[in-house]
């Protein structure tokens, strides 16, 4: 734990003087912070607005009144309970299979001796190297050649496949925070080398598992690419590829994509602003110096 | 403590997600409630329209097992939604088949997926465009449609998917492309439609002296400058030479030598000078919108503008005539768009027959698909109920016998891999990136992905 | 000694099991797609028939001519440096202004941070919106001249995307080096205030080592993420106009898929996993050995 230095609330806001430059930086800062928050005042403003508000006001005008009639097109449309189901359950299987298989992983290299496990680690790391989408076409071949396409587990395997790499890199890093005495008593004791993870190095490794599992899910729950080229069947898609196909050419109805935008980004804001604390623990992880 | 908790938190949601999955599938169930009012005014029509030889081959699977049927559909956005309304009409007459519909994007996915269904099968019903079956036809991918469903539809719907005397596509509907023109403002400003480009260059010289924009654009849009550039060929080059694209690939004729293919691609430049400045940053409907207050006079285009325009403002009136090509003789643009094909190798071909007899059969559905598209039925007897102020336009053309069809050029030019890029080659052109040599010299390097075959 | 050494192997063994499920996962999905586009990458073969010819190095002959190919990749590196500057640049200036003492700091760190949840796919159609219709109204309301269709001219759409990109992007890296700022020890500053060093100084002799991991991180996940762009372009600019915005991915998305060249797209790909691979290399290299010294 010592890796996230000194906790963020005790010390560093109370300790700095607040003079007049740090309230010049409050300024821009708050400037800043609405020029980022306008392009989701547009978004929030434009789901709410009539299609023909939308042609003929300012797109900076308020909507004359709340247009709820486009959250329905946009749950509608988006079929959005199958969506959200699909998304949720591709994005939850995958993090907890990559959690289950990178931790084992990790701890065997990092605890096996000779040449093998080294190579091993190097074999997994390239994979942070290479992204998938830059061999997004063999990918796509040969799962149809494996019937992998347009199927729950071909979709969530291709999640945990690309998602190893770095997984395995994450917990390794960690593996230096279980303390080896712990595993050795446990080994005099006569436990055996699984045995010995689940009992022993497995509930050490929690706020390792956190990160890894934030930081995947993140990614898997945005994800574009791979969703269209795996799971196009009616009942498969993602949220994102249903987003898309709102977007694409000759669509008319941007009160209703907005719409659809708000509803989609709701949920993964709310649990960000839930889970904050691991979030920002799980993304800087590494940052620092341990 | 915190892990449990989150682990707890994840596995409890994933049951909930689990339950609400199958949940989720009887959507289909409660999507079929409504087809119960439509299918029943269309069950009488329909089955005094069969005749008997027809009824027999989809009768064996109609009191037969349950059957799920597969089907690929490559859609414009403006189809999107036909599924649930074939699925009802289906419902009614043949409770026992299930369609398991992948609803695509024809521009995007389409094409991979039907790749990737070469290798390991096809479905049993693919719903498509005209053009696609030329494609997949050829490789022996498709099965022949039975005489009995394609009898159902206009004799024009058959020409351009039939191959060796086999016809391998159910032409559903269409479009018609062309320039919509504000009929009020012509009107008002005493214009004649114009049949030649120096009637054009009239009007164009007329609205710019009064700050009229000639053409309404949205060349944001790469796609529309493909679609306007064919629209161009088809009146300019493959009127002359209707195998221009066959000569093309045997190296008679080329981009850069054929004046008339040139004339083609330069009516882009003449549009691009007369348009918004700001067409590069112009989407669809914000060129349609400003069309419809009266910015802009034409715009060339097809059937998909229509639900804009009337969005808008209902009471627009518009037109539609055909660009003007040199030799004054342009023909309006008329392109079958939804063609159902099926596998060739489908198991089930009593109920993929049972899915062609209510697509073909069923006119209660068919009015409902074209109103929904704001297309044109390929069905005989089959009129849409949707105001469309250009259709006095289109049966004028029609009736003078001025009317084309697109899938002679797109049969041998493709659009994939060939129109497309050509037309991103146009936009770069046109924005001053590269020389108008340089652009017919890219389109003649692409010789090798003109076709599909 | 003898009884330790079996003990190891034994061990070793059962270490070597946990191994290979996640191995087999792992070259099912990456190492072999790799060793297949290195297969195709050889062949003519379209995507669809069931012959595949062999034609040799054919495929990237051709690609070192390609002018639409080496104009990708153009557009993709300059794409990658603007990123890489921009919002290494940013995220740090923001990250400071927040770790300077200045009040609510967490709704600051929240709302730059928001944007990163969105996808990407999203991002691109939002600010396709707000370049063409929502931004040149500002001008209406103040008078002003500013040209913000960004999107609409090969020479601006570089600017326009990366924008949006670190829009969505800057409060992630900002983070990072936030978490970086708050472990650096207050000790360290004091020692320099001590030998009179001022603010600048300080910044750059005590906070930039110490940041020297962080900023390891955020270079190498700035570049490789920017070289494989595609999500963001798909609904904004579709690689227009023209092809001024078209990157590598998507190019190749273009020629093995919708335009049946998949031999030829496959060595396009080759070339993207090799180019990728020797960056991401170099870049640790180069990071880590400044580390080291700092």
């Amino acid at each position: 734990m010592a890796k996230f230095g000194r906790s963020k609330q005790s010390e560093d806001i109370t300790s700095k003087p607040y003079t007049m430059s740090t309230f010049a930086v409050q300024v821009v800062m708050t400037v800043v912070a609405l020029v980022f928050l306008f392009p989701l005042f547009v978004i929030l403003n434009y789901s709410f607005k009539t299609k023909k508000e939308l042609y003929l006001t300012s797109p900076l005008k308020l909507p004359d009144s709340l247009q709820w009639a486009n959250y329905e097109a946009a749950l509608k449309k988006l079929n959005l309970t199958t969506t959200f189901t699909n998304t949720f359950i591709y994005t939850a299987i995958s993090v907890l299979l990559l959690a289950l298989l990178c931790g084992v992983t990790a701890w065997a290299i990092s605890r096996g001796k000779g040449k093998f496990f080294k190579f091993s680690f190097v074999y997994f790391v390239i994979g942070i190297l290479i992204p998938f989408q830059a061999l997004f076409l063999p990918i796509y071949t040969i799962g149809y050649k494996m019937h992998l396409t347009n199927t729950r587990y071909g979709i969530i395997f291709m999640y945990v496949a690309t998602g190893i790499s770095f997984g395995v890199f994450l917990m390794n890093s960690f593996m230096s925070t279980v303390p080896l005495e712990l595993e050795e008593a446990a080994r005099i004791d006569g436990c055996s080398v699984v045995k010995t993870y689940f009992v022993i190095v497995f509930p050490l490794l929690k706020p390792a598992f956190a990160t890894l599992i934030i930081m995947q899910a993140f990614q898997i729950w945005n994800d574009y690419l791979l969703a269209s080229l795996y799971v196009s069947k009616k009942g498969l898609k993602t949220l994102t590829v249903a987003i898309q196909s709102l977007f694409s050419a000759q669509a008319s109805d941007y009160t209703t994509a907005m719409a659809a935008i708000v509803v989609s980004v709701l949920p993964i804001s709310i649990l960000f602003l839930s889970l904050q604390k691991y979030f920002i623990k799980g993304m800087t992880v590494g940052a620092v110096k341990g | 403590m915190k892990k449990k908790a989150l682990s707890l938190f994840l596995c409890s949601a994933m049951t909930v997600s689990m339950l609400t999955g199958c949940g989720g599938s009887g959507d289909g169930g409660a999507a079929e409630a409504p087809a119960a009012d439509t299918a029943q005014d269309t069950e009488a029509p329909a089955a005094a329209e069969e005749e008997p030889a027809e009824a027999e081959a989809p009768a064996a699977s109609t009191d037969g097992e349950e059957v799920t049927l597969t089907v690929l559909a490559g859609q414009s956005t403006t189809d999107a939604g036909i599924e649930d309304m074939i699925d009802a009409a289906l419902a009614e007459k043949y409770p026992n088949i299930t369609l398991e519909w992948e609803c695509t994007g024809w521009d995007g996915e389409f094409h991979p997926k039907m790749q990737q269904y070469m290798q390991s099968g096809l479905p049993d019903i693919i719903i498509g465009k005209a053009q696609d079956v030329n494609t997949y036809a050829s490789q022996g991918l498709l099965g022949e449609i039975d005489a009995a469903y394609l009898d159902r539809g206009l004799d024009a719907a058959r020409e351009n998917v039939t191959f060796d005397g086999k016809t391998y596509g159910l032409v559903y509907n269409a479009l018609y492309q062309g320039v919509y023109y504000n009929k009020t403002m012509f009107a008002e400003n005493g214009w004649e439609v114009p049949t030649t480009q120096e009637e054009l260059q009239a009007i164009i010289d007329d609205c710019n002296a009064k700050g009229i924009v000639p053409f309404a654009s949205h060349m944001v849009d790469t796609w529309s400058i493909g679609n306007v550039t064919m629209q161009f060929m088809m009146n300019d080059v493959f009127n002359n030479t209707p195998d221009w694209g066959d000569q093309f690939r045997e190296g008679k004729v080329s981009f850069a030598e054929d004046q008339a293919a040139q004339t083609a691609y330069s009516y882009n430049k003449l549009i691009f000078d007369n348009t918004y400045p700001e067409t590069f940053s112009t989407e669809q409907t914000d060129c349609d919108a400003r069309m419809v207050l009266g910015e802009a006079a034409m715009k060339v285009s097809g059937s998909w503008s229509i639900q804009n325009f009337l969005d808008i403002d209902e009471s627009f009136d518009f037109g539609i005539f055909p660009f003007p090509n040199q030799t004054g003789d342009s023909k309006l643009i008329f392109e079958p768009n939804i063609a159902i094909m099926t596998s060739a190798e489908t198991e089930h071909q009593d109920a993929v027959n049972c899915v062609l007899d209510v697509l073909s059969g069923d006119k209660e559905l068919a009015v409902e698909i074209v109103d929904f598209t704001k297309t044109a039925s390929m069905l005989k007897d089959v009129t849409p109920t949707y105001t469309n102020p250009s259709q006095a336009d289109i049966d004028a053309y029609a009736a003078k016998g001025m009317i084309v069809d697109v899938t002679l050029g797109n049969n041998q030019l493709v659009w994939g891999g060939f129109q497309e890029e050509n037309a991103a080659d146009i936009a770069a052109y046109l924005q001053g990136d590269i020389s108008f040599e340089d652009c017919l010299a890219a389109s003649d390097a692409r010789v090798g992905s003109s076709s599909a075959q | 000694m003898n009884k330790k050494k079996t003990m190891q192997d034994k061990m070793n063994r059962q270490y070597l099991l946990l191994i290979v499920p996640g191995m087999v996962i792992f070259t099912i999905g990456v190492i072999l797609p790799l060793l297949l586009a290195l297969r195709y990458s050889f062949t003519s073969w379209d995507g669809m028939t069931v012959e595949k010819d062999f034609v040799g190095i054919s495929n990237y002959i051709n690609l070192w001519k390609d002018a639409n190919f080496r104009q990708a990749w153009w557009f993709t590196i300059k794409f990658t440096i603007a990123n890489t500057i921009v919002q290494n640049v940013f995220a740090l200036l923001f990250a400071v202004a927040l770790d300077s003492g200045i009040k609510a700091q967490k709704i600051y760190r929240t709302i730059l941070f928001i944007p990163c949840l969105v996808s990407a796919v999203i991002v691109g159609f939002v600010w396709l919106k707000l370049y063409s219709n929502v931004l040149p109204e500002l001008n209406e309301i103040f008078g002003t001249n500013i040209n913000f269709l960004l999107f609409g001219d090969g020479k601006t759409v570089l600017r326009g995307l990366v924008i949006a990109n670190n829009w969505q992007w800057i409060g992630y890296w900002m983070l990072i080096y936030l978490a970086g700022l708050q472990s650096v020890p207050s000790d360290l500053y004091e020692a320099a205030k001590v030998d009179g060093a001022n603010a600048v100084q300080r910044f750059f002799n005590v906070t930039i080592p110490m940041l020297a991991p962080a900023i390891t991180i955020c270079v190498v996940g700035i570049t490789t993420g920017s070289l494989k762009v595609y999500d963001l372009l798909v609904s904004s600019t579709g690689g227009g106009p023209g092809r001024a915005s078209t990157s590598v991915i998507q190019m190749i998305y273009a020629t093995a898929i919708s335009g049946r060249q998949y031999g030829y797209g496959s060595a396009m790909s080759v070339t993207l996993v090799v180019i990728l691979l020797m960056v991401a290399m170099i870049q640790v290299k180069g990071l880590k050995s400044k580390e080291v010294q700092s």
